[in-house]
């Protein structure tokens, strides 16, 4: 059953700078912009781009993902000779391992990628969200010849130190690759989305996994290596919205652009369109009294009170009186009446008692003191209670640190 | 097989849905903001445990079969049964000649297909009807009665085009089957009829070899003294789109929130076709009450006591009230509606007026530009 090209979803990572939101569930399937999940762009870009054959790699509490993706079938993944495949470390007649690191993931999965017998293997990661053609980097992968191609963006350079970046000839051939430099020499940073030869790099992930030294990583090791090797690595120039959403600011700032289609992210655009799979609810209901403004919101929703700069997800109610602003809500959530929700993220079906006071604005708190405040899914705040800014609270409502 | 098969009629025969009824089947009329009517005859059968539903199609369906399509959308995409399409091709005109003439005779066309029904019990429906019916109760009480037929009704003799009402007795037995009543009377058919599937195929070949096609007058009313037909009554909301002006004054009823929690009880969901469409955005100067928003709505202007579906943009400035606007409607910048219907893809251009009236909305055709 042969494929040009095979896509490997890395999707095991736990996700730790999204705290309490990574509680029960990987990264990857954390809710996103009022209708998604973190992965279906990945998901959709795949199959906007043709890649019919995806193998998603999960590693941490996979239970919410694996449910999520079931068949493939809403991003139309779900063929006969290929489609999604849910890839978790396995056991064999030597034993088995976790996955212990990127590059060790596909190691561990050459049986499957061998299986469709690919020219090219697309890598991607499950916590970024962009709207991306493959196939024109595949394009280009394969006429350059390269043996991998790099998908890169400029960045600020004032924000070149936190990336991977690439260093490149005229010909964009990557010459060098520094993680984090703390004088950077070029400002492309890597997006963490690769395109191998397939058979270049299994002969590298076998070497790798020979190396007792190696951290199996690609960002770490194998590029590296490969580098240091001679072999030809190309830089793909990306332009357009791109954001990694791991850390709850990240993910916080990447809702927001979503209210705004000048920041680049613009999910009306019929073009390239971002599949989900959805739940069967009738149309939101906005009151008699609702002041919705500059708000996102999805069906099944009943919103009677005022909502402004905020996305909200699916089956969400606001109360009269309730105020929400500059918040994501995620599926379910409820905020009773008189309760005020400001600079919060609220986890799936987080219920917010009658004039609570979650969060606040940073210009009422002392700056030291603001940050985002975000309930972990399933909190249940008792009526009356208040949330200071920049704090964080589990499933049973208790005060977690952040680290 | 214990359990219950479905039975769908969806074709032509009401001419009061205006331009709205000229390019699709009553059944696939939208409805509240994202559904298709059929969703909910659909959903009420998949709700009480159906897994094979037959829908029987007469002109104008490519609107429905692209809608229904493998019945995915309701879990009924199954490797035996699930839902089955029952074109007109065996109805006994000449192609395009007429009409069935009554669902006796589209019964009739497709008698292989009731002879393979694996179910001990048929529920016939139309899919014109919007309800959240409890059909799995109602079977139980279908055969705890001993009835023949049970025909659910509502509580009401609320006027609809082309309607059957039914005299009950005391014990709710059907005593009288009336329809082209000037003055409607008695319980309003919602024409959901339970009966064995032994009884439907012994109906169905009595009716083809007299020549006769109509369940109306030809089972009901003829046989109401041989057949024990019991009225089931149903006290919530209930509506046959069969009118323009029914149609408009349905919608409407579903911004009251007790007929929503009614019709969209999450104990038996109403399950429609997945649309891609994102998230529904109010911009900063937008403002939007008392209205149905589906995904994927912009709006810029004003909005007030309207059901909006999918993909529908209000521009900067635009005013809309009273309104039932399709998927995909573009109201330009300043333009102003109010009582009107817009059909798919309607653009009114800017600084346009048109305003109907509660008892007579304006209908704007599919893909119009105003």
């Amino acid at each position: 059953m042969k494929k040009e090209c095979v896509a490997m979803l890395l999707a095991g990572g736990q996700g730790s700078r999204l705290y309490v939101l990574t509680g029960d569930m990987a990264k990857p399937a954390v809710p996103f912009g009022g209708k998604y999940r973190i992965i279906d762009f990945p998901l959709s870009n795949c199959s906007n781009s043709g890649i019919d054959t995806v193998g998603v790699l999960t590693q941490y509490r996979p239970l919410e993902l694996n449910s999520y993706i079931g068949s493939g079938q809403p991003w139309d993944l779900d063929v006969s000779s290929g489609g999604v495949h849910i890839l978790p470390p396995y056991m064999d007649s030597q034993g088995g391992t976790w996955y212990k690191g990127t590059a060790n993931a596909i190691y561990q999965n050459i049986g499957f990628v061998d299986f469709y017998d690919p020219e090219y293997v697309v890598i991607l990661s499950g916590d970024h969200i962009y709207k991306m053609d493959y196939s024109r980097m595949v394009e280009r992968h394969r006429e350059s010849g390269a043996a991998c191609t790099i998908s890169v963006m400029e960045v600020p350079w004032a924000d070149a130190p936190r990336f991977g970046i690439m260093n490149v000839d005229g010909e964009d051939r990557i010459t060098e690759f520094a993680e984090k430099p703390k004088q950077p020499k070029s400002n492309l940073a890597s997006m963490g989305i690769y395109v191998f030869t397939w058979k270049t790099l299994r002969r590298y992930l076998v070497e790798d996994e020979a190396d007792p030294a190696s951290s199996n990583d690609f960002g770490k090791n194998v590029i590296p290596r490969m580098l240091a090797a001679g072999e030809y690595m190309g830089a793909y120039r990306f332009e357009g919205y791109w954001k990694d959403v791991g850390t709850l600011e990240s993910l916080w700032d990447a809702n927001m652009d979503m209210l705004s289609p000048e920041s680049g992210l613009d999910l009306l655009d019929e073009s390239w369109p971002v599949y989900a799979r959805t739940f069967s609810a009738p149309a939101a209901f906005l009151g008699k009294n609702a002041a919705i403004t500059h708000s996102a919101f999805n069906r099944g929703s009943d919103l009677e009170g005022k909502v402004e700069n905020s996305v909200l997800s699916q089956g969400v109610n606001v109360a009269p009186d309730a105020v929400v602003s500059y918040s994501v809500l995620m599926p379910g959530v409820q905020v009773e009446s008189g309760a005020v929700v400001q600079y919060a993220i609220l986890g799936e079906g987080c219920r917010v008692g009658e004039g609570c006071r979650v969060g606040a604005a940073p210009e009422e708190t002392a700056p030291e003191n603001w940050g985002l405040t975000v309930l972990a899914p399933g909190c249940a705040l008792e009526a009356e209670r208040t949330v200071p800014p920049n704090t964080m609270l589990d499933r049973t409502g208790r005060e977690v640190e952040k680290k | 097989m214990n359990g219950l098969h479905g039975i769908i009629f969806s074709y032509e025969k009401h001419n009061d849905l205006w331009e709205l009824g000229a390019v699709r089947s009553p059944s696939s009329m939208p409805f509240g903001g994202r559904y298709r009517a059929i969703d909910f005859a659909l959903s009420n059968l998949v709700n009480a445990g159906a897994r094979d539903v037959g829908v029987v199609l007469h002109g104008q369906y490519q609107s429905l079969l692209d809608h229904l399509g493998t019945g995915k959308s309701w879990d009924l995409s199954r490797k035996y049964g699930g839902l089955k399409i029952l074109p007109p091709f065996a109805y006994h005109q000449a192609w395009g000649e007429a009409a069935f003439r009554g669902k006796m005779e589209a019964l009739a066309g497709v008698r292989s297909y009731l002879s393979g029904i694996r179910q001990d019990y048929v529920a016939l429906m139309d899919g014109d009807l919007v309800v959240n019916l409890p059909l799995a109760d109602i079977l139980d009480s279908h055969i705890k009665s001993g009835a023949d037929i049970t025909a659910v009704c509502g509580d009401d003799s609320f006027r609809v085009e082309d309607g059957t009402y039914f005299q009950l007795s005391p014990e709710g037995r059907v005593t009288d089957v009336l329809y082209h009543l000037n003055t409607p009377r008695g319980n309003r058919s919602l024409e959901v009829y339970l009966l064995s599937r032994e009884l439907l195929l012994s109906l169905v070949d009595e009716c083809v070899s007299h020549d006769l096609y109509s369940w109306r007058s030809d089972v009901l009313q003829a046989k109401k003294e041989t057949l024990n037909i019991q009225g089931w009554i149903w006290k919530g909301f209930a509506a046959q789109i069969r009118s323009v002006r029914e149609y408009y004054d349905r919608s409407m009823q579903l911004l009251n929130p007790d007929i929503r929690r009614e019709l969209f009880c999450a104990q038996r969901p109403i399950r429609a076709k997945s649309a891609d469409k994102s998230s529904a955005y109010i911009a900063p100067d937008g403002r939007c009450v008392n209205s149905l928003v589906a995904d994927g709505c912009g709006i810029f202007g004003t909005v007030e006591n309207s059901i909006l579906f999918p993909g529908v943009k209000v521009e900067h400035g635009a005013i809309v009230r009273n309104c039932v606007l399709f998927k995909d409607t573009l109201v330009r910048e300043g333009a102003e509606l109010a009582y009107t219907i817009a059909d798919k893809r309607v653009e009114i251009l800017p600084l346009r007026t048109l305003v109907g009236h509660a008892s007579y909305p304006l209908v704007i055709a599919k893909g119009s530009r105003v």
